[in-house]
């Protein structure tokens, strides 16, 4: 399959943290879930990724191009969608013109091109009807998914997404989860998320990060699978879990070594995931 | 049954054909058009355009030197260069203030082209001052009485202007990204300006020209040879001073390149150029010319005959010459006697020995029946001018005006006054103190003329009454009514009115 993004012994310290450690990662076409407490670098990464911070150390292809020299890294941007952690707007523009105005940052230059794309991507999240309108009187899942269509606009191959669904409603987060499905059709998506059903429902591929570090490099399947025989129910919070809490069935479901003859459960992609921060020693429990 | 067609999204190829200097360009557009829709430039551009309306028909009444009204131009863009200043800044800040530069840094476009279509963005604005400024020039120009030779580089002065402030905002923005800094930047040069700290210069040339606008103390005109103002020089060290400026702002976006260096090295030779060239002194050519045209000025005119009299003037007033001769046509139709034939000469007479730095006053000529007419006209210039005409008919010389404290002052006013389509009020603008009762001193080209409370009081009411039955009566009584020390008294007695109750006052 197409390497995307190549990277590798990616390091990056701010002051005494260290904030991406030796990162290598390989990205291909499709959805890649990046998960992680907060601190845990994501956002660097994707900074990284997308050039708009330089790593300390290692390297990275992005498309095949070099983003370490600036011939490189214009041909990133040129290829690049990036929808940052609670992207700015500026409220007076409507939301063609935002689209527009990013469009024309991204240098595309031919104005009858440029519009029918625009219209284009904002088509595709659905915003056609409220295209002309100023974005201060959009709701925040319209501006969410203007911010989206900025990031699509000029067809990308590499697409940075930073917690997209943060604030969402459900209605709204499972329409982003269709455009997000959608975009990762033929190019490249990395998605950073603190929801893990979003990317057990969208990813191809899951990266778990912890203390700047990448934790776990997998399938959703193979992620949820690392907690196979790792989940039980119990009638009180077994002391042993490593996590545990009461369910709405009144049992309590555990997270952790299980007991002899525990009442085994079936595991999910959360359980996968607080296990492997467990073992990263990251204490990410939940307490009933 | 429908079907969807999905467009297809732009490829590469199609997207970016032009690259980043035409990303740069379209920006500028995006950017212009915004910046022409903000409210302050709306109210700006409002204003300006009221400002030429409301002023243009009044300019020098109605009668304008072009070498003046080129200049006329420059103090209305200054609003709009305020307003520019403002928003440009404002547009700059956007980013910071809406926090997209997160998402705007990574994108194609360098921060330092950003910048640069941010000082593109002003031309707009600068083109359409020079559409405004082309206009009320041009309705100056069209002007059946305009005359004179207006100058393309104080034309360029308010679009120049609007380019330099709009510069101003975009550095200001880049090295200060605070909203605050150009209000403050506004406060600070109206504070300077008015605490004498912005150069005004004490001569014709010199610092005063480093201003951005630099005026005349002078109201009048004169011929456009002579003013040698350093327009062009000026033209240059503004378009210098707003591109170092606006290429500055780029540099502090983050513009980086021997090309940028090299442009801000030429801006700024341009703009040290024109600075040093404008400032330099008046050649000396010009202070002989404007000597020459001051005490000599027949060798630099032309004259024509109309109706007997000759009239001299510059040749940029050569188109006036029948509006002259039509005053004095009215004021002889009055007069009786040798008057009414008598061929005057009327010369035009300027003070140019400083320019238009400062004015002068015009002696008045001993030469039998010549009057000097100014370069203005219009407005209270032409009872003015009928005023010296008639007085000159009256007493033989402006020289001899000067001692027509007697009688002769009321034929002389009455002579001047009554053929106005509204006598009383000009009787009002022909005087200093607009008034039409008690004594007032009344303007002429050269030496002002004296009427004392007894002579308004005759001369208002011979205004009153019909001018041809006055007219039969000033003929009949012409020599009588002209005849040195012929008392006020007696002249109200000879055309049929109320004597004055006080005595003509002749020290």
């Amino acid at each position: 399959m197409t390497t995307t993004v190549s990277a590798s012994g990616l390091s990056l310290r701010y002051g005494a943290t260290r904030a991406l450690d030796d990162v290598s990662l390989r990205l291909t076409p499709g959805v890649t879930g990046l998960l992680g407490p907060n601190g845990a670098g994501k956002t660097t990464l994707l900074r990284v990724l997308a050039t708009a911070v330089p790593a300390d150390g290692g390297a990275f292809t992005v498309l095949g191009q070099d983003p370490g020299t600036a011939a490189g890294r214009q041909e990133v941007r040129r290829r690049l969608g990036y929808l940052p952690q609670t992207p700015g707007f500026h409220p007076d523009f409507t939301a063609f013109e935002f689209v527009d105005y990013v469009a024309i940052l991204k240098e595309l230059t031919d104005r009858g091109a440029r519009h029918r794309e625009v219209r284009r991507v904002l088509d595709q999240v659905d915003l056609s009807e409220v295209r002309g309108k100023r974005i201060r009187k959009l709701s925040g899942g319209m501006r969410q998914r203007v911010a989206l269509a900025a990031a699509l606009v000029g067809d990308p191959g590499f697409l940075v997404l930073d917690e997209p669904t943060v604030g969402l409603d459900p209605e709204q987060r499972m329409r982003f989860r269709e455009l997000i499905a959608q975009a990762g059709e033929g190019r490249t998506v990395l998605l950073s998320t603190h929801q893990t059903e979003d990317v057990a429902m969208l990813c191809h591929r899951v990266l778990v990060m912890a203390g700047g570090a990448i934790r776990f490099d997998g399938t959703p399947a193979e992620l949820t699978a690392r907690a196979a025989g790792r989940v039980w129910n119990s009638t009180g919070r077994d002391p042993g879990a490593k996590a545990g809490w009461r369910t709405g069935t009144g049992s309590f479901r555990n997270v952790g070594n299980p007991p002899e003859g525990a009442d085994l459960a079936e595991p999910t992609l959360e359980d996968g995931y607080l296990l492997t921060l467990d073992d990263a020693g990251v204490r990410a429990g939940v307490a009933a | 049954m429908s079907a969807v067609l999905e467009e297809a999204p732009v490829t590469e190829r199609t997207a970016h054909s032009g690259g980043a200097t035409s990303a740069t360009l379209d920006l500028a557009l995006f950017e212009a058009r915004r910046l022409l829709t903000r409210i302050p430039m709306l109210l700006a551009f409002a204003a300006y355009v009221a400002w030429i309306v409301w002023r243009t028909p009044k300019f020098e009444d109605g009668f304008p030197a072009l070498q003046n009204a080129d200049r006329a131009t420059q103090s209305g863009p200054l609003l709009v260069g305020l307003a520019v200043m403002l928003c440009a800044n404002h547009a700059v800040l956007r980013s910071q203030r809406h926090d997209t530069e997160r998402h705007f840094g990574v994108l194609v476009l360098t921060p330092g082209r950003r910048t640069a279509a941010h000082v593109l963005s002003v031309v707009p604005a600068v083109l359409l001052v020079a559409v405004g400024v082309a206009g009320q020039f041009g309705w100056e120009a069209l002007r059946p009485g305009a005359v004179g030779t207006g100058s393309v580089a104080e034309l360029l002065v308010g679009p120049l202007l609007v380019l330099l402030f709009g510069a101003v905002g975009v550095l200001l923005a880049r090295l200060i990204p605070s909203g605050f800094a150009v209000p403050m930047a506004i406060v600070l040069f109206f504070f300077l300006f008015f605490a004498g700290a912005v150069p005004t210069g004490t001569g014709e040339r010199g610092t005063r020209w480093l201003a951005p606008v630099v005026g005349e103390m002078s109201s009048g005109a004169i011929p456009s040879d002579l003013m040698d103002r350093p327009a062009a020089w000026h033209a240059l060290y503004l378009l210098g001073l707003g591109l170092t400026v606006g290429l500055l702002a780029v540099v502090a976006g983050g513009g980086r390149g021997w090309a940028l260096k090299g442009a801000v090295a030429a801006a700024l030779a341009l703009a040290v150029t024109g600075g040093v060239a404008q400032t330099s002194g008046l050649p000396a050519k010009t202070v002989v010319a404007r000597a020459a045209a001051t005490n000599n000025p027949e060798k630099q005119q032309t004259c024509v005959n109309r109706d007997g009299s000759t009239y001299c003037s510059f040749p940029e007033w050569q188109p006036r010459t029948a509006t002259w001769a039509s005053v004095v046509r009215h004021v002889q139709s009055l007069a009786g006697g040798r008057a009414h034939t008598q061929p005057v000469l009327v010369r035009q007479r300027i003070y140019a020995t400083d320019g238009l730095y400062s004015d002068g006053a015009i002696d008045p000529s001993a030469n039998p029946y010549q009057v000097t007419v100014g370069t203005g006209w219009g407005g209270n210039r032409v009872p003015e001018f009928s005023a010296a005409v008639s007085s000159v008919l009256v007493a033989g010389s402006e020289k001899a005006t000067g001692g027509m404290c007697d009688g002769r002052m009321v034929t002389a006013m009455w002579l001047a006054l009554s053929w106005q389509p509204d006598p009383m009020r000009s009787l009002r603008d022909v005087r200093l103190d607009d008034s039409v009762t008690g004594s007032a001193i009344v303007l002429s080209p050269t030496d002002p003329l004296q009427m004392t409370a007894g002579q308004t009081d005759v001369v208002r009411e011979l205004l009153a009454k019909p001018q041809q039955s006055v007219a039969a009566k000033v003929k009949a009584h012409w020599a009588e009514l002209t005849a040195p020390k012929v008392t006020s008294a007696r002249v109200a007695e000879l055309l049929g009115v109320a004597a004055p109750k006080e005595a003509d006052k002749c020290d």
